[in-house]
C-alpha cells in the first residue's frame, strides 16, 4: 500500500498540469458544495432567528379562538393571562399582545390592519417597543417598513386610527408613528400597527386582556392550559423547514452535475493512463503483481486526485469559507419586500458532518470513478501490454 | 487545407471520438445546467405568475393602486374590446380574465334557511370556455373530491372549507358577496368538487367558480377586476415583459383613473426583487460552471495533445515542420471543439427538453409539505442556452491544445526515432 | 360682605339650577325629537343615493315598521335590486333575494358590512333605539344652521353598546326635528356626519325627508337617502314580520 501511494504520488506529480486542472475542479466542487449548502442551512438559522427575535419568541400560546388567517376571530380571542403564567411574566419570561382589529386612513383611504398591543417593556420580541413608551400628545404607533411604504406613512406623521371597543362602540383617534423597524419578518409588518399594550386594553375595555403570549424560551411541562392553544417553535417555523427542502432538493441536482463534471475529468485521465502506460502495466505484471493489485494502483492514483482536492481545497477553501461566515455573503438584490424571512446578507454554517459527509462523497465517487477504467487492465494481455502493442 | 484536415479526424476515430464525446458531455453538462437552473430559480417566480401575478397583468390604474383590497368597483370594464386588442397586438400570449372577490358562503337547510357560513375568498375564472386556466392553476390535480366545474353554477370550494360548512359535492349553496356597483349579491351555486392546494390561504375558504357565473353575480357582465397574461413559451422573460407592458401602457394608459394600465410580473408587488435575484442567482451558479467546466475541458485539450504524441513524433520524422505540426493541431482543435460543442448543445437541450416538458417530481423528498411550494422541479431553455456550451467547449479545448502542443517545440528530432523504436 | 356672599350663593345655586334645568331640557327635547322621529308603526318609499368613484346611483324601497323592533323592507328598483326583501326582527337580520329564493341570516361581523355599498352598516341601520334611551342629553347653546333656530344638543352615551359614544344634534327649536348630527368616536374624533334637510309635515309630524351620511374618515360624497313617502299609524298585518312573508 505504500508503495502505491508513492507511487501514484510520483506518477500524478509528474503529470504536471493535468493533474492539478483535475485536482482545481474536484476541490472546486468541494468548496462550492459546502458553500452553497452551508448558505442554505445559513438561511435556515437566519429565518428561524429572526422568526424567532421578531415574531415567535421561545414558542407561543394563543388564545384558543386566535386564528391568524381570520381577523374576523379577534374580536373574541382573548383572556387574561392563565394563573399558570403569572409568575413567568413577573419575571419576564414572556409577555402578552392584543389583537383587534381596525383601520388606518391615510390621506382618506382606508387600510384595514390588525392593531397589536405591545408591551414597551418587553425584550422578548426585537420589535422597538421602548419607541412605545415616548410619552406625546398622541397614543404613539410603530409600524414596519412595508407597512410605512404602503400606506405612505414616516415616522412623525400623525394617522387616524380606528376600532371598535369590546362592546362595538366606535373609537377612533390620531396616533403618532413614532418608530418604523425593518425586519426580514413580513408576519410582523404587513398590515399592522402596534400601540401601548394597557392603551389598547384601555380603550378596548379589556382591562388586562391579551389574544397572545410570547415565550422567552422554550418550555415543558406548561403545555396544558385549558383555553389557550400552545405553539411550539417547530410548529411554527414548519414553513421555513420546507421552503429550505424545497431549496436543497433542486440544489442536489447542481451538486450532482458538479460532480459529474468533475468526474468527466477523472475518467478521461484515467482512460489516457491506462492507454498511454501499457508497457508499465506489463512490467508490474511482470514483476509478480496480481492484475488486481495493478487495477488497485491505478485506482488509488486516480483517487488521490480527491486527497490532494481535500488538500487544495483547506488551503483555499477554509479562509474563503471562514470568511463567508464571518462577512455574510451579501445578496446583491434588495430583499426587504420578500414574502419569506430572508435577511439581506446571509451567513452560511458549516456543519463538521457538511464537510465530512461532502470530502466523503467526492472521494468515494472519485474511486469508483478511477476503478471504472482500470478493470480493463484485468483484461489485458500483459505480453501484448508489456510490448506496448494494445491498442 | 481544412478539407484534409476534416478527413483526417473522421477517418481516424482515435483522433476524433474521445475527445469530441468528452467536450460534448461537458457542453451536455454545461447546457443543461443553465436551463436546470433557469427553470429551479424560475418555478417560484411561474408560480406566483400562475395564482397571482400573471407573466403581466392589465387593470384600471385605480384598481391597481389598491389590488391587494381586491376593489371590483374599480375593475375593468368592455373587457370584450380589450380582450380581442389584445389577442390581436401580442399574440404570442394568452390572455384569461379574472375576477378576485370576497364574500359570505351560506348553506341552506331543507327549508332555505341559513344552516351554516363562513367567508371565503373567491376566484372567478374562465374554467368552461377553455382549458387554459384549468391547467395552469393544475386544478385537476388538486381535486380532492367531486369534479371540475363543467357547466355554468358550477363551483369549486377548499376540501376543508366545504367540510367545515358541511356540505359535499352536489350540493348547493349561495354566495353573498357585493355587485360592482356596490349592490348585494346573492348566486346560488352548486358544489361541484372540493380542492386542496396545500397553502393555508388557499385551503382555508376558496371558492373556484366560472368566471361567466362570477360575472352575473356580481353584476360585472363585460367586466373583469384584472386580465392576466401569459406568454405561449411558458415562461416568464423578464425584459419582454417589460417591454410588453411599455408597448400597452404607451397605447392605452391615460390620466383617467379607469384606464387600463398592464404590469410586468416584476412590476407586481414584490415580484422584481424575486425576478432580479433569480437572475443573480442563475448568472453565479452559471459562472461557477463555466469555470469548472472550462477546466475540465482544458485538461481533456492537454490529454488530447499527449494522446497523439506518437502521431506527431512519426509526423515530425516525415519532415513536416514543427509549426505546420502545431497550428494542424489547433486547427483540428477547433473543429473537435466545435463538433463536440454542436453535439453537447443538442444533447443538453435534448434533456434540458426532457426536464422542462416532464420534470423531476421531487415531492417524496418533500413529505408532509404544506407550502405551495413547487414539487416538480423542471427545466427552463432559454436562448442562452444555445451559446452558453461554445464558450468552455471551444476555447477550452484550442486553450488545452495550445498547451499541450508546445511540447512539439520541445520534441528533438534525434531522439524521434529512438521514442518511435520503443 | 353678607350680602356679598349671599348674592354670590345665590348667583352659584341658581347657575346649578339651570345646570340641572338644561339636562332636563335636553333630555326634553330629545324625548321631543323621539315622538317625531318614531313612531308606533310607519310605511314608508325611500330613495338611497350612493356617490361612488364611477359615478351614482339610486335604489329605491318600501318599508314597513312597527315599533323599534320589526321592520320589513322591500327594494324596489333597480332592477338587480328589485325584490330583495329584508326582515328585521329584535337583533336578528334576514335577507331575501328572489334570484336565488334564498332567505339568508347576517350576524356577527357581517352586519357590520356596508348596505348596498352605502355609507351605512346594516348595523347602523338595524339600531333603531330611541335616542333616550341610548343617551343622556344636555344642550349646549343655540346656533342657526340655514334660516332655522336649533338647540345644540351633546349626547353621551348612557348604555355600554352604543356604537357612537357621543353625539352632537342641531335640533330644531321649534319643529324638533334634527337638522344636522354629528357622531364622535369615543376619543372625541368626529366618525360621521348627517345632515338633514327637506322637513315635511306628515300627519302632524314634522319629519325631515332628506338626509345626508357622510363617513368623515374617508373620501368621498356620502350617502343621499331620500324619503319619498311617508305615513304613519297604519295598520300593518302581523305576518309580513315573519320570515314567510319574505318569499312571498
Amino acid at each position: 500500500m505504500k508503495i502505491a501511494l508513492k507511487l501514484a504520488w510520483r506518477n500524478l506529480t509528474g503529470a504536471g498540469l493535468r493533474t492539478w486542472l483535475n485536482v482545481l475542479v474536484l476541490s472546486f466542487s468541494f468548496v462550492v458544495i459546502i458553500w452553497l449548502k452551508g448558505i442554505m442551512t445559513g438561511w435556515d438559522h437566519q429565518a428561524k432567528t429572526d422568526m424567532t427575535q421578531w415574531e415567535i419568541g421561545g414558542g407561543q400560546y394563543w388564545h384558543e379562538s386566535y386564528d391568524p388567517y381570520d381577523p374576523f376571530t379577534l374580536a373574541g380571542s382573548h383572556a387574561k393571562l392563565p394563573s399558570q403564567l403569572e409568575n413567568a411574566m413577573k419575571a419576564g419570561d414572556l409577555t402578552g399582545l392584543l389583537l383587534t382589529q381596525g383601520a388606518i386612513f391615510p390621506e382618506g383611504r382606508m387600510m384595514s390592519v390588525v392593531i397589536k398591543g405591545l408591551d414597551p417593556g418587553q425584550s422578548i420580541l426585537k420589535l422597538p417597543s421602548r419607541k412605545l413608551g415616548t410619552t406625546a400628545s398622541a397614543i404613539p404607533a410603530i409600524i414596519g417598513n412595508m407597512m410605512a411604504k404602503h400606506s405612505k406613512l414616516k415616522a412623525g406623521d400623525y394617522v387616524t386610527l380606528r376600532w371598535r371597543n369590546a362592546n362595538g362602540t366606535f373609537d377612533a383617534t390620531d396616533v403618532l408613528i413614532t418608530d418604523i423597524f425593518s425586519s426580514n419578518v413580513p408576519a410582523v409588518d404587513a398590515g399592522q400597527i402596534y400601540i401601548p399594550l394597557a392603551t389598547l386594553q384601555e380603550v378596548m375595555l379589556l382591562p388586562d386582556e391579551i389574544s397572545l403570549i410570547v415565550l422567552r424560551d422554550k418550555t415543558d411541562g406548561w403545555n396544558e392550559i385549558p383555553g389557550w392553544k400552545y405553539k411550539s417553535k417547530a410548529e411554527l417555523t414548519k414553513q421555513v423547514d420546507e421552503m429550505i427542502k424545497t431549496k436543497s432538493a433542486g440544489q442536489t441536482v447542481l451538486y450532482f452535475i458538479l460532480l459529474l463534471l468533475a468526474m468527466l475529468a477523472i475518467f478521461d485521465t484515467q482512460v489516457l493512463s491506462i492507454f498511454r502506460r501499457q508497457k508499465e502495466i506489463g512490467t508490474y505484471v511482470a514483476l509478480g503483481y496480481t492484475k488486481q493489485q495493478v487495477v488497485g494502483l491505478f485506482t488509488v492514483e486516480g483517487s488521490m486526485h480527491a486527497v490532494l482536492a481535500a488538500l487544495l481545497s483547506a488551503a483555499y477553501g477554509l479562509p474563503f469559507l471562514a470568511w463567508q461566515a464571518k462577512a455574510g455573503w451579501t445578496m446583491p438584490v434588495d430583499t426587504s419586500e420578500f414574502g419569506m424571512a430572508i435577511a439581506q446578507t446571509l451567513y452560511p454554517v458549516y456543519s463538521a458532518g457538511l464537510v465530512i459527509g461532502t470530502v466523503l462523497t467526492v472521494t468515494i465517487t472519485t474511486a469508483i470513478v478511477s476503478y471504472l477504467p482500470a478493470r480493463k487492465i484485468a483484461r489485458m494481455n500483459p505480453t501484448d501490454a508489456l510490448r506496448g502493442k494494445l491498442q | 487545407m481544412i478539407k484534409f484536415l476534416i478527413k483526417g479526424l473522421l477517418r481516424d476515430k482515435s483522433r476524433s471520438r474521445l475527445p469530441i464525446m468528452v467536450v460534448a458531455i461537458g457542453v451536455t453538462l454545461t447546457v443543461f445546467m443553465h436551463a436546470y437552473i433557469t427553470g429551479f430559480m424560475g418555478d417560484t417566480i411561474e408560480m406566483n405568475a400562475r395564482f397571482t401575478t400573471g407573466h403581466a397583468k392589465v387593470m384600471t390604474r385605480a384598481y391597481a393602486e389598491d389590488a391587494s383590497l381586491l376593489p371590483n368597483d374599480l375593475a375593468l370594464m368592455q373587457i370584450e374590446e380589450l380582450l380581442d386588442s389584445l389577442r390581436s397586438l401580442y399574440p404570442d400570449m394568452s390572455w384569461s380574465p379574472r375576477i378576485q372577490f370576497g364574500g359570505l358562503i351560506d348553506v341552506p337547510d331543507s327549508a332555505g334557511e341559513t344552516r351554516s357560513q363562513g367567508t371565503a375568498i373567491g376566484w372567478g375564472l374562465e374554467l368552461i370556455a377553455n382549458q387554459d386556466e384549468l391547467n395552469r392553476l393544475d386544478l385537476q390535480k388538486a381535486l380532492r373530491s367531486g369534479h371540475l366545474p363543467r357547466k355554468s353554477g358550477d363551483a369549486l370550494l377548499s376540501n376543508s372549507f366545504a367540510g367545515k360548512l358541511g356540505i359535499a359535492p352536489g350540493d348547493e349553496f349561495t354566495l353573498i358577496s357585493s355587485t360592482m356597483n356596490g349592490g348585494m349579491a346573492m348566486y346560488n351555486f352548486r358544489l361541484s368538487g372540493t380542492v386542496h392546494f396545500g397553502v393555508e390561504i388557499m385551503d382555508r375558504g376558496s371558492i373556484i367558480a366560472d368566471l361567466k357565473d362570477v360575472q352575473l353575480a356580481l353584476e360585472m357582465e363585460n367586466a373583469a377586476g384584472e386580465i392576466t397574461g401569459f406568454s405561449n413559451t411558458g415562461f416568464y422573460d423578464n425584459n419582454q415583459a417589460e417591454k410588453l407592458s411599455d408597448s400597452f401602457n404607451s397605447k392605452f394608459k391615460t390620466d383617467d383613473e379607469f384606464s387600463p394600465v398592464m404590469l410586468s410580473l416584476s412590476q407586481q408587488g414584490n415580484m422584481g426583487q424575486y425576478v432580479q435575484m433569480s437572475e443573480v442567482w442563475s448568472a453565479y451558479v452559471s459562472l461557477i460552471f463555466i469555470f469548472a467546466m472550462s477546466l475540465v475541458l482544458w485538461n481533456a485539450g492537454l490529454l488530447g495533445g499527449l494522446r497523439r504524441y506518437g502521431e506527431v513524433g512519426i509526423r515530425l520524422a516525415m519532415g513536416e515542420s514543427k509549426g505546420h505540426v502545431y497550428r494542424s493541431m489547433i486547427a483540428e482543435s477547433v473543429f473537435i471543439g466545435i463538433a463536440g460543442s454542436v453535439t453537447g448543445t443538442a444533447a443538453g437541450l435534448g434533456f434540458a427538453w426532457l426536464l422542462q416538458t416532464y420534470g423531476l417530481d421531487i415531492s417524496g423528498m418533500m413529505q408532509g409539505a404544506s407550502l405551495m411550494m413547487p414539487t416538480i422541479i423542471k427545466a427552463r431553455i432559454t436562448p442562452t442556452d444555445f451559446y452558453i456550451g461554445f464558450f468552455p467547449g471551444v476555447i477550452s479545448t484550442v486553450i488545452g491544445t495550445l498547451l499541450s502542443g508546445i511540447g512539439i517545440y520541445r520534441r528533438q528530432t534525434a531522439k524521434l526515432f529512438k521514442e518511435l523504436e520503443a | 360682605m353678607i350680602r356679598k356672599f349671599t348674592k354670590s350663593a345665590l348667583l352659584l345655586l341658581l347657575l346649578a339650577l339651570a345646570e340641572i334645568a338644561t339636562a332636563q331640557d335636553g333630555a326634553a327635547i330629545l324625548e321631543k325629537v323621539d315622538a317625531n322621529m318614531s313612531s308606533d308603526n310607519r310605511i314608508f318609499e325611500s330613495s338611497m343615493t350612493i356617490h361612488t368613484k364611477r359615478g351614482s346611483r339610486t335604489i329605491t324601497s318600501k318599508s314597513w315598521s312597527e315599533g323599534n323592533n320589526k321592520s320589513f323592507t322591500e327594494y324596489l328598483s333597480p332592477a338587480a335590486e328589485k325584490g330583495t326583501k329584508m326582515l328585521k326582527l329584535e337583533k336578528q337580520l334576514w335577507i331575501y333575494s328572489p334570484s336565488t329564493d334564498r332567505t339568508i341570516q347576517l350576524s356577527g361581523h357581517m352586519l357590520r358590512q356596508s348596505v348596498m355599498g352605502s355609507d351605512l352598516s346594516y348595523e347602523d341601520m338595524m339600531d333603531d333605539r330611541k335616542l333616550n334611551e341610548i343617551y343622556s342629553s344636555e344642550i349646549k347653546g343655540q346656533e342657526k344652521i340655514g334660516d332655522r333656530n336649533t338647540f345644540v344638543l351633546l349626547l353621551t352615551a348612557k348604555v355600554e353598546d352604543a356604537a357612537y359614544y357621543t353625539q352632537k344634534i342641531w335640533v330644531d327649536a321649534e319643529r324638533f326635528v334634527p337638522l344636522k348630527q354629528e357622531l364622535y368616536a369615543k376619543s372625541g374624533k368626529l366618525l360621521k356626519r348627517m345632515e338633514m334637510s327637506n322637513v315635511i309635515q306628515v300627519q302632524g309630524r314634522w319629519f325631515p325627508a332628506t338626509v345626508i351620511y357622510k363617513d368623515m374618515l374617508k373620501q368621498g360624497d356620502g350617502t343621499e337617502f331620500k324619503i319619498t313617502s311617508i305615513k304613519f299609524n297604519q295598520t300593518i298585518p302581523p305576518h309580513l314580520f315573519t320570515k314567510a312573508s319574505l318569499k312571498q
